[in-house]
């Protein structure tokens, strides 16, 4: 919203200097976002009389003009034609400057020309290039301009979307004169002429207009409006048309109340009728444009077709033109809803429309078409025929009920009632004292306001809250604990980093068509379709972090920062059954290997499963079992883009809760990732046990134990994981621990073989373990390992 | 004899010195030390024949042959330390390392900022006294919007552009305020909690724009909760969080769950406070906050004439573009690991 400070000191006497003003709106809640000086930029331009006008000899189209500033008389040569003899006129004297330009005494075919008379786009104060300017009759000879144009401040304010109601000057005015305590000079209004006639308007549609005042004005000349009018428009960023025009916008700019004014002698039938329009009906604007409309769209007809687009923009047909002596001046009220949706359906926003979808009140329809009329019949010369109001359903008044202490227990600062009393009255607030009470009633133009809290905050934000103290709320906090989840993450993202992975967050937004099927495999289903996308690549929700991390990787290999590992934990989205999305946690782990083949990723993917193991770890889960995903001809979706080589599934307590595995080369390839990626994909709730365990302290051996080492020597796809549990059964509760030393499988070994090398920790809590007695249990793990997979072991 | 015994001492006496003093290392000494008072040394083999001498000699050249195991024991240390000192004198020449500069730096993994930022808010509200509550991103219209004093057609939902999804009557949340909802109707007060998390708008994508960002809500009721309490938590929160030396301003402000509502603004670090092109006016804004509106507390099953409550809700991705001098909010979901790995 554009203020000129010029306009909003005709309704208050501002004391203050700009900045203070613009700090104490702001505070206010009215922040203002710019201050400008208006572009009117000339010196030395003067009120001057025409005192006679004769032709420059030889030319046929400049005239000589004599003119006086009070003195004597000075030639100036003009090329305008509008001006007569009594005229006062801007006169830019030599040496004066108009913008860049320097006015001098110049000779046109030999009469010399004392500088020149200005129109008022010369002077920024206008559009009209043709005619010289003609001031008020009243304005003082040889007077600076900027008397009778004072530069103007432009102020820019943001309002909120519950204020319509300060969408203009007068709304503006209230608010520094109760900021300031100073009174504010409301315009007087004379009341028109009533002659209601309720057939001049129609409404078929009661549910889209809440009021609907209009009046017929007859006798009217079209010609622009003054240049205070024009001056005070083009200063709220509003471009003068016509006095009619112009006089609609001033009086919407002033009061809040958008207006419009239609040409009555193209009305068909000489009568409004306001209706929903037909499906299809059309309707070409104001603005040149042809919008079909839908039974959506509230309509100002005549009694044939739509001549406006109620709240929102006029029609091209019954535009008010030069010609036009007759014409029908509406201030409605419109449902705010109904504007909403015809404006976002026709993607068309106005003055018009963005004040009425907020809700305006009724009760500023009435006095804007009578301020309307007066200026008419002031600037126009028209007469007010006939008059109507239809308004089946007055505002009731609402009083509110506002107990001294409550502004206090509110705000935690005192306000006398005194003070609060002024406060709401300098807003406009009719305030009536019961004892240590307050009964308030919000001014008609306000439907804001409703429960004593909303008077709090009128108190509130004008008495200051920089007057508010700071304290903190002292209470007795029951005993919860929602943190255990938060340090679950916590602790993963400490392991992560410190496993060299990089924090990723991606987005939830993807492409249910281009995203890669790769996921863990219980996320292995539709996606959440968005019905709304503002993308087709953003069209669903994520079920998995993997296609997003891999992406990452691309754009990190194409930016030339290869080999980056990255990790997410994050909301992935499942349809579940009952129509309802699900939003597990998941965490993902993925690694780019630009370089070095086949033994580099397994290194990778290595170092993958053992970050896996650490924050298992690290949550005190002992275990971290994996399996070897089957790739089956009967799942071919499950597994996707994984490498049917190198996948395997987590396991938490035997059930697979997520993925561990080697990007498939074609998934590879379609994201235009070079070399190799490995990832891992795990439910974080399952895998963290949401929030890990808390370790549990043993006693520590009081016997020494034995160490031995065991050479397993395997042929085809025998999984370690099953070697490990032969041991596990066949050691007995001896055997403590087994780790695995080494992997072995090249040239040394014949072609399929592997070697498998463990270290086995034997100890007894009563006993210090005999060399017989460890022998006989590794004897039984070799004899084991023999049977079941025809193993070669050395110990 | 005698004369044999005390003659091959003499001589050992001399040679062992002589050897001594002409060994260069550690190594060198040590095997004299064997070679000289070893079992099978040359001392040991001079004092085994001390048995085959008269009981009047054996005495005086037992105690010479003692005598002179000490003093081999003393040159043999004294050598050594000799040796020693001379090898700290020379470390400066022989063991010269460069160290100005760090050949191979140990890589750790870098947390996003996202996650930084959080982990300081989470801080300071734990420190005064705060739970964390979650809530889902995948909200119902009852808790993201009318719940929250939102009806159909409000003009607030113009700033909240929805997207919806397939299933029923569900759309990614807005704004994390419906977790204040849940909450209420799950908890009675006190309550005291800050809800972070995603939230999503159908917002064109720039610098400072994006249609998936980041909130933390904040939400406290109990009995006589005032906005002053609010002011003071805002003050604490963003002065801890930017710096003790910062200013808070505290303006009119408007959301439909609060009432009264109010914005926050902090001094700009930059300029001071007097205004530079990274502000407006000296001032960034923080978050926007007010008293819960009364109907939006009994929405959450509590009565407001027996408590009052306050609200807040910052843009988390705001807060780190702030505090860590990010100026695209796009940089947040690229994930390019050079931005990554400033943090």
């Amino acid at each position: 919203m554009l203020i000129s400070l010029n306009w909003l000191k005709e309704y208050v006497d501002i004391t203050a200097d700009v900045p203070a003003l613009a700090e104490r709106l702001t505070l206010a809640g009215n922040e203002v976002e710019r201050i400008a000086q208006q572009e009117v930029d000339f010196d030395g331009v003067v009120v001057a009389e025409v005192k006679s006008l004769r032709p420059l000899p030889g030319s046929t189209k400049n005239q000589i003009a004599g003119v006086t500033t009070g003195g004597s008389m000075v030639e100036v040569v003009t090329g305008a034609w509008n001006i007569a003899v009594g005229n006062r006129v801007p006169y830019a004297i030599p040496g004066s400057r108009l913008g860049e330009r320097r006015i001098e005494t110049k000779t046109f075919l030999g009469v010399p020309s004392a500088g020149m008379l200005c129109s008022a786009i010369e002077l920024g104060l206008g559009e009209d290039a043709a005619s010289i300017m003609i001031l008020d009759p009243g304005a003082i000879l040889g007077e600076d301009l900027h008397a009778l144009y004072p530069r103007d401040t432009i102020l820019e304010l943001e309002i909120k979307s519950n204020r319509p109601d300060l969408l203009c000057h007068l709304g503006i005015a209230r608010e520094v004169g109760a900021i300031f305590n100073l009174p504010v000079h409301e315009p007087t209004i004379p009341k028109g002429r009533r002659s209601d006639v309720p057939d001049l308007v129609r409404i078929d549609a009661p549910d889209g207009c809440r009021r609907f005042v209009g009046c017929l004005i007859t006798g009217i000349t079209v010609a622009p409006s003054p240049p205070w009018m024009q001056a005070r428009l083009r200063a709220a960023g509003v471009r003068p048309i016509s006095n009619i025009v112009d006089i609609t916008n001033y009086v919407m700019l002033e009061s809040g109340q958008p207006m419009h004014a239609f040409d009555y002698q193209r009305l068909k039938g000489g009568r409004i009728v306001v209706r929903r329009a037909r499906d299809g009906e059309e309707l070409a604007c104001l603005d040149g444009k042809t919008r079909r409309l839908t039974t959506q769209d509230m309509v100002v007809a005549d009694t044939v077709r739509a001549q406006g687009l109620a709240g929102i923009i006029g029609g091209a047909e019954s535009a008010v033109q030069v010609a036009t002596t007759d014409i029908f001046l509406e201030a409605a009220t419109w449902e705010p809803r109904s504007i909403r949706r015809t404006a976002r359906m026709h993607g068309l926003r106005t003055e018009a429309s963005s004040r009425f979808e907020k809700g305006l009140s009724p009760a500023l329809s009435l006095p804007a078409v009578e301020r309307a009329a007066a200026l008419v019949a002031e600037l126009a010369r028209g007469r007010t025929t006939q008059s109507t109001d239809v308004y089946p359903v007055p505002l009731t008044p609402v009083t509110i009920e506002l107990d001294g202490d409550r502004i206090e227990r509110v705000l935690g600062v005192a306000v006398e009632l005194a003070d609060a009393a002024i406060i709401l009255e300098r807003l406009r607030f009719t305030v009536k004292r019961a004892g240590a009470r307050l009964q308030v009633q919000p001014p008609p133009f306000r439907l804001d306001c409703s429960i004593p809290e909303d008077l709090v905050e009128e108190i509130g934000r004008v008495h200051g809250y920089d007057r508010v103290p700071s304290t903190l709320p002292g209470a007795r906090m029951p005993v919860r604990d929602l943190f255990e989840r938060r340090d679950a993450d916590e602790t993963a993202r400490e392991v992560l980093a410190g496993r060299e992975l990089d924090e990723a967050v991606t987005s939830s937004l993807v492409s249910a068509e281009g995203t890669p099927s790769v996921a863990m495999p219980s996320a292995a289903q539709p996606m959440v379709k968005v019905k709304n996308p503002m993308a087709e690549n953003r069209d669903a929700l994520r079920r998995s972090l993997l296609p997003g991390l891999l992406e990452a990787l691309a754009l990190n290999a194409r930016q030339d920062q290869g080999a980056a590992r990255l990790f997410e934990l994050g909301s992935v989205f499942w349809k579940s059954a009952a129509n309802a999305v699900e939003e597990p946690q998941a965490l993902a782990l993925a690694a780019h290997i630009p370089a070095g083949g086949a033994d580099a990723a397994v290194a990778e993917l290595r170092s993958l499963q053992a970050t896996l193991a650490t924050i298992r770890d690290r949550f005190a889960i002992p275990a971290t079992d994996f399996k070897q995903a089957e790739f089956s001809s009967e799942n071919p979706g499950v597994f996707a883009g994984f490498h049917p080589g190198r996948t395997g599934e987590v396991l938490d307590d035997g059930e697979p809760i997520g993925i561990v595995g080697e990007v498939h080369p074609q998934l590879l390839a379609q994201l235009g990732l070079p070399g190799r990626a490995v990832v891992a994909e795990v439910l974080f709730d399952r895998f963290s046990a949401d929030g890990g365990r808390t370790p549990q302290a043993r006693p520590l051996p009081r016997f020494p134990g034995v160490r031995r080492d065991l050479t397993v020597l395997i042929r085809g796809k025998i999984a370690a994981g099953d070697v490990l549990q032969v041991i596990r059964q066949q050691g007995g509760y001896t055997l403590r621990d087994i780790s695995m030393v080494s992997e072995y499988q090249g040239p040394q070994l014949e072609a399929g073989a592997r070697s498998l090398s463990f270290r086995l920790h034997y100890q007894a809590d009563d006993r210090t373990l005999t060399n017989e007695e460890v022998a006989t249990v590794q004897q039984r793990i070799i004899d084991g390992l023999k049977a079941r997979f025809g193993a070669e072991v050395r110990s | 004899m005698t004369q044999g015994v005390a003659g091959e001492l003499q001589r050992l006496r001399t040679s062992a010195r002589e050897r001594i003093e002409a060994a260069t290392d550690q190594k060198a000494l040590e095997g004299l030390r064997v070679s000289l008072l070893g079992k099978k040394g040359e001392l040991t083999t001079i004092l085994r024949q001390l048995g085959g001498l008269p009981a009047s000699d054996r005495a005086a050249a037992g105690a010479e042959a003692n005598q002179l195991k000490d003093e081999i024991f003393q040159w043999i240390a004294d050598r050594m330390g000799g040796l020693e000192a001379k090898r700290h004198t020379a470390l400066g020449e022989t063991e010269w390392l460069d160290l100005t500069f760090v050949p191979n730096p140990v890589r750790r993994g870098h947390l996003h900022p996202l996650t930084l930022i959080l982990r300081e808010v989470k801080a300071i509200f734990s420190r005064l006294g705060y739970e964390v509550a979650l809530g889902p991103q995948m909200e119902d219209e009852f808790h993201n919007f009318e719940a929250l004093n939102i009806p159909q057609d409000h003009p607030a939902r113009d700033t909240m552009d929805s997207f919806y999804v397939e299933a029923d009557d569900l759309l990614l949340r807005t704004h994390t305020s419906p977790v204040q909802i849940r909450f209420m109707q799950s908890h009675t007060p006190p309550i005291r909690i800050i809800a972070p998390g995603a939230v999503y708008r159908r917002d064109a994508t720039d610098p400072s724009h994006g249609s998936q960002f980041y909130q933390v809500e904040g939400l406290v009721v109990d009995h006589d909760i005032r906005l002053s309490d609010l002011k003071g938590t805002i003050e604490y929160f963003a002065r801890s969080l930017f710096g003790p030396e910062r200013r808070i301003r505290i303006v009119g402000d408007h959301f439909p769950f609060t009432e009264p509502s109010i914005g926050a603004a902090v001094s700009c670090g930059i300029c001071g406070g007097i205004g530079c092109r990274s502000c407006k006016g000296g001032w960034l804004e923080i978050l926007g906050a007010g008293m819960v509106h009364p109907q939006v507390l009994r929405n959450g099953g509590i009565d407001p004439e027996r408590y009052s409550g306050f609200a807040f809700g910052a843009g988390l991705d705001r807060l780190a573009m702030l505090k860590y001098n990010v100026t695209d909010l796009r940089l947040f979901l690229e994930n390019d690991v050079r931005f990554l790995r400033q943090f």
